[in-house]
């Protein structure tokens, strides 16, 4: 997959030595591109590891279920029985003091649907559903369109 | 405060504004009414399981004008009840990487075929052209064993049922094999051996009911999350409930342990039976369930490793012949082999300490804990990996906790239907629908019976499985192969030396159907482009025995077809008389001058159901090309099967309505627990408890001892290696990579080591290292933090990666009996990159 | 125990008695240099006994809270500056590392009757010890931490906003020390039910600052420092 390095080196380098499928179809714009490596069983350097976007920006969500990402590196931060690190900011008790964003209320609802006065230990291993962000370009490019951009104009945009 | 919150909230405005930027969308000054109404804003919602792990989540997919924009956890869902984890979340991008294949691909050289040409883009018509030329020169040349496929459990449950009856009854070969080999043919072969019949007793809902959980082998946290949530919900929830994992490293399950368990690789074997042994030592066998509902039976011992047959390790080992044997014993007898296993002996080989095992042992001893015991890999992946499923059952079974709720030994898969269509369709080498065997006349003569086919049409002789399709496909006896829904180049073990020089090797002709040009799309020699999920319509099979079904919901871009049309398709190709022997067609003449389709899919059965029955608001290509409800029809001939004899399906259009159903299905009710009086209701009243698979009507507990790894780490290679998964990545990445969040959530492999024995050898976290073993090699990174705690002396590196091909490292040794890969035991050696 | 009694005894006849043959000078001398020779010993096994190697060289050091730093940041980083046990476990000044190795005789205590010999032991007990190192780095306001991280010296345009935020509102207004927000560390954690997030100023300490946010007290942290001779105390005072 080395479309997913992004080391420019290394795409030269896969590009030049690829020689195959991948340079012969992006030559010819009919035919689809295959990113797949030039030579699957050749051993190939292994890319840095890259670092953790940690802005703290909010992502705009692609869809409004889908779990927001972490915008700040989680490494060290320990989730068992015992501790649980995330909470100890997006709790809604600490929220003020933190000033991390709530828990969704989905959160307190159990399986049955009952909503409780604290989040679910269903809920309790964040890490299922939110994740953090490497610092690096997509792999392969997703062509996936916003609903918005879809079937209407937004509210406003007339 | 004030001050702070002004500032956070311009951080806001700005960030919004950069993703709006990003996203080419022009955002409103502020809310106006909508125009158009809010009938513009609508989204059609329909149900899916998902198309991930072996969970089977219900979610909720969002169309809009053609193209799937949202998803979410389904909250009518049993399963999952409105989660869904973090690629479940993101389904609703995995079709829309931008290398999607969306025509068919040939290697060509100056406008021909040239298996060392360059794929260029052809039609479908030249494709299979090709194919049929070439599969009919194969099987005239070398007969049908020299043909074969390599399917998988994420087909849909229609697709692996097309496939097994054009293998085996088209082109009369039993080389038709699923990945799930890889993933959990071993748990298959302890069910068949233990019960007599496949798949779980219990269900999802003994998470409700368990005072304890024992994990072995199974990182549940990363690989099955949902089920994860519903342990957790379950163990925070509820102060008295116990949770024990097992595992050879630390990882994020060990994060809910009480009874944390670190082992040496291969040593649960002894540490199952030292239970056993300390269940009848503290005299808490359950001797009424014993004595009704088991029989003993001695296995077969040093049975080899499933390695190719010149190997040392096979030719040594004296019971290598026989592996599967199992003679009958007694009570004393397994008493006696299993009393070897003491405290003391297991704790100094498993590494474990005492008091862990003590308290381990006593969450299954004690008579008044109910106990869950769940695994994956760790059991199936392992060289005796069918007597580790065994020996699980056989401490449930002389507890008697079994088959009621909380009490449950509870096998899980890692493919969406590895149950429905690889297990339940029988899409294994000897392996026919609804637990019948290709060996079996009976079972063929009942087969030829449903699907309408000239007795005696089937092939008796259990085909190559996995490994050995990869072993005969580099030998050249195995000729024309055709891989849908898998990415064997990446899987398979030992893969440099065995799988790809067999996809290369010019005697071959490969076809690979994918949606994405995976290295073993890359290795083939024609790519079919393949719809995916909903795109097409499907049924999956959990690991709950629940079936669920779905809609089409969108196009497939392209010419990309399912993988059902193209099965289907291509049997038009081929005639009767050019496939069947001579004998068979002048036995039953009426069958000669027909394609394989008119007989495979035109038998009355499969093309039943006219296309009016689909439900209008929904799509469904293959039914418009064939003219009939093809899916229905193969659903429904499928579950004659099954019916009346235990594995009863509900009628197909049911499950449309239905997130999904756990069978068998009598009387349009489900059955949660198998078994048991009242629960199930193939056991009669009276009866209590009854392991109806089998003849006598009891479970079969198991002797066997320990018996060591194929390799294990010597003096040049001195470390273990250990592939897996992780969360964010399903199997070889294919889909997940593609999805930007996903990738950037794990970007790439790393090599998880222990930090000590990194400094010992001199290498610094992060470095670049090769991890060589005696069959490969591959360049990682090294990691010595993270989720991933390692014990001195082993190492973890996920396979997702194609760019860290980690299989080129493993070792294709197996389990003897259901000859599934070791993937978590061989040894190597660290290098720093110079 | 009946043998370690008599032995006792002995020991006491012998040292309690007037020496009756040996000269005011050879005693004297002797003294002196046998006060040399244990003095030299002293600070050597002090020395020996601050190592990681030394810890480590317990199982119950090794297996648990070692193996456990080793995944943290302590252990490896970017510079490649690290801490290793005794740089937070026990006190740089004399007298404060003598006062924790008087106390160390009570882990010579535990590792003699195996008070944590196993894992099962050790998680069983990993509040209560971990307990005893908060109250310990709370009460000296995370003297072992700051012997390093100097809070004056931290860069906030290097922190991420978040740190830089959150320090400057708990950390540099003395709302609260290390310790409070960074409760394991270097090590996992136990049963933290209760246990509130540091940056929650605790109800006892609400209203009032700890010492090295006034400056009265950094002085007189400052004089005291400077009398033990420890210089970097002296990046706390501004």
């Amino acid at each position: 997959m080395n479309m997913r390095r992004s080391v420019p080196a290394l795409v030269f380098a896969t590009l030049f030595c690829a020689g195959t499928a991948a340079l012969a179809q992006m030559a010819s714009d009919r035919s689809p591109e295959l990113t797949g490596p030039p030579s699957p069983m050749e051993t190939i350097p292994a890319a840095p590891v890259p670092k953790w976007v940690t802005d703290d920006v909010r992502k705009m969500r692609a869809y409004p279920e889908q779990p927001p990402v972490i915008p700040h590196s989680i490494e060290g931060y320990q989730l068992s029985v015992n501790t649980n690190r995330c909470l100890s900011c997006h709790k809604r008790e600490f929220t003020q003091s933190s000033g991390a964003p709530m828990i969704s209320v989905t959160h307190y609802m159990t399986r049955e649907g009952q909503m409780l006065a604290d989040v679910s230990p269903r809920r309790y291993f964040c890490t299922e559903c939110h994740v953090p962000q490497a610092d690096v370009r997509p792999l392969v490019e997703n062509r996936f369109k916003d609903m918005s951009e879809l079937g209407f104009k937004p509210a406003g945009s007339e | 405060m004030t001050a702070e919150l002004n500032r956070r909230e311009l951080l806001k405005a700005q960030a919004a504004a950069v993703a709006a930027a990003t996203a080419g969308i022009a955002l409103p000054a502020s809310a106006q009414p909508i125009p158009g109404g809010v009938g513009a804003l609508e989204i059609k919602w329909s149900k899916a399981p998902c198309r991930f792990c072996g969970t089977g989540c219900g979610v909720m997919v969002g169309v809009k004008d053609g193209q799937v924009v949202a998803s979410h956890g389904d909250t009518q869902a049993e399963v999952n009840r409105g989660l869904n984890c973090v690629k479940g979340y993101f389904l609703s991008k995995i079709m829309y990487g931008a290398d999607r294949l969306t025509t068919p691909l040939m290697r060509k050289r100056n406008g021909v075929y040239d298996k060392d040409g360059e794929f260029e883009p052809v039609s479908w018509d030249e494709a299979f052209g090709l194919m049929a030329e070439r599969a009919k020169k194969v099987l005239k040349e070398k007969g049908p064993t020299a043909i074969g496929m390599f399917g998988s459990g994420q087909w849909t449950i229609f697709e692996g049922y097309a496939a097994t009856k054009l293998m085996r009854a088209g082109f009369r070969s039993n080389n038709l094999d699923p990945n799930a080999r890889h993933c959990m043919a071993s748990a298959a072969y302890a069910f068949m051996r233990t019960f007599g019949m496949d798949e779980p007793m219990g269900c999802y809902d003994d998470f409700e009911a368990a005072d304890a959980f024992v994990l072995w082998g199974s990182n549940m946290a990363e690989m099955h999350p949902i089920l994860w949530t519903r342990l957790a919900d379950r163990r925070l929830g509820h102060e008295h409930v116990k949770v024990a994992v097992l595992s050879t490293f630390t990882h994020r399950s060990m994060d809910l342990a009480d009874i944390p368990v670190v082992f040496k690789p291969g040593t649960d074997l002894a540490i199952l039976n030292y239970i056993a042994n300390h269940i009848i030592t503290t005299g808490r066998v359950n001797e009424d369930f014993v004595n009704k509902h088991t029989v003993f039976m001695r296995g077969e011992t040093d049975i080899g490793y499933g390695l190719r047959p010149e190997d040392p390790r096979e030719t040594s080992a004296k019971g290598a012949a026989n592996a599967a044997n199992m003679e009958p014993m007694d009570f004393e007898a397994y008493k006696k082999l299993v009393s070897e296993y003491t405290l003391e002996k297991v704790a100094e080989l498993s590494g474990v300490e005492k008091s862990f095992l003590e308290e381990l042992a006593e969450l299954y001893a004690d008579p008044s804990r109910k106990v869950m015991s769940l695994w994956t890999m760790g059991f199936n992946q392992h060289v005796r990996g069918v007597w580790a499923n065994q020996m699980v059952y056989n401490i449930h079974l002389l507890t008697g906790k079994i088959s009621e709720p909380g009490n449950s030994p509870f096998s899980l898969t890692g493919q969406p239907s590895a149950c429905g269509t690889a297990r339940e369709v029988g899409t294994f080498a000897h392996r026919l629908p609804a637990d019948l065997v290709v060996t079996n006349p009976e079972h063929r003569k009942h087969a030829e019976e449903i699907w309408k086919l000239p007795a005696g049409l089937l092939p008796d002789k259990p085909g190559f499985h996995a490994v050995e399709q990869d072993r005969m496909l580099k030998d050249g006896k195995l000729n024309f192969y055709w891989v849908q829904v898998n990415n064997n180049i990446q899987a398979s073990p030992n893969s440099s030396n065995e799988a790809y020089p067999g996809y290369r090797n010019p005697d071959n002709f490969i076809v690979v159907s994918d949606a994405y040009p995976t290295v073993t799309a890359m290795s083939a020699d024609i790519i079919l482009p393949a719809a995916m999920w909903v795109e097409k319509e499907g049924a999956y099979g959990n690991a709950e025995r629940r079936t669920h079904v779905w809609h089409q919901l969108v196009q497939a871009p392209g010419e990309a077809r399912s993988d059902l049309w193209q099965l289907a398709e291509f049997s038009k190709r081929f005639t009767t008389d050019e496939v069947w022997p001579q004998e068979i067609l002048d036995a039953n003449p009426a069958y000669r001058g027909k394609t394989l389709f008119d007989v495979l899919y035109g038998n009355g059965n499969v093309d039943k159901f006219p296309r009016s029955e689909i439900n209008p608001d929904y799509a469904n290509n293959e039914a418009t090309e064939f003219g009939f409800y093809i899916q229905k029809g193969l659903f429904e001939e499928y579950a004659t099967f099954g019916r009346g004899h235990g594995h009863d399906l509900a009628p197909y259009d049911t499950y449309h309505e239905v997130r999904g159903l756990r069978w068998p299905v009598v009387d349009g009710k489900e059955t949660r627990w198998r078994y048991r009086e009242g629960l199930d209701p193939y056991v009669k009243p009276g009866e209590g408890v009854k392991f109806y698979g089998r003849p006598d009507g009891k479970a079969v507990i198991l002797g066997v001892p320990y018996e060591p790894p194929a390799e294990s780490p010597d003096d040049e290679f001195d470390i273990w290696l250990v592939t897996g998964r992780v969360l964010e990545h399903w199997h070889s990445g294919s889909m997940t990579l593609r999805v930007p969040e996903l990738y950037k959530a794990f970007p790439g492999a790393r090599c998880f080591m222990n930090a000590d024995d990194a400094r010992k050898r001199g290498i610094n976290q992060g470095a670049e290292v090769r991890v060589i073993s005696r069959r490969g090699e591959i360049r990682s990174r090294i990691e010595t933090r993270g989720r991933n705690r390692m014990p001195s002396g082993v190492i973890f590196v996920p396979w997702f990666d194609a760019s860290q091909l980690i299989n080129k490292v493993t070792l294709d040794a197996t389990d003897p009996i259901s000859k599934q890969t070791d993937y978590k035991k061989c040894a190597v050696k660290i290098v720093p990159v110079a | 125990m009946q043998r370690l009694k008599e032995w006792l005894l002995w020991a006491w006849h012998i040292v309690s008695t007037p020496a009756g043959t040996l000269s005011l000078g050879f005693l004297t001398l002797g003294g002196f240099v046998g006060g040399v020779m244990f003095w030299g010993a002293f600070n050597t096994a002090l020395e020996v006994t601050n190592t990681e190697k030394f810890c480590t060289s317990c199982h119950e050091m090794r297996d648990n809270v070692y193996q456990e730093l080793t995944h943290t940041i302590h252990f490896a980083n970017r510079s490649g500056v690290r801490a290793s046990c005794p740089d937070c476990h026990v006190p740089h000044n004399w007298t404060d590392k003598i006062a924790r190795k008087m106390q160390a005789s009570k882990e010579v205590w535990g590792k003699i009757f195996g008070t944590i010999d196993t894992r099962r032991k050790f998680l069983d007990k990993r509040l209560e010890l971990a307990q005893h190192e908060w109250a310990r780095l709370k009460a000296n306001d995370s003297l072992e931490c700051r012997n390093c991280h100097s809070s004056v010296a931290m860069d906030l345009t290097r922190q991420t906003q978040r740190a830089a935020e959150i320090h400057t509102r708990y950390l540099l207004s003395g709302k609260a020390t290390c310790i409070d927000c960074h409760k394991g560390i270097a090590h996992e954690l136990p049963d933290m039910k209760g246990i509130a997030p540091g940056w929650q100023v605790p109800p006892e300490l609400q209203g009032e600052t700890l010492p090295q946010s006034s400056a009265v007290d950094a002085l007189d942290r400052y004089v005291k420092a400077s009398h033990a001779g420890l210089p970097m105390e002296v990046m706390a005072l501004d």
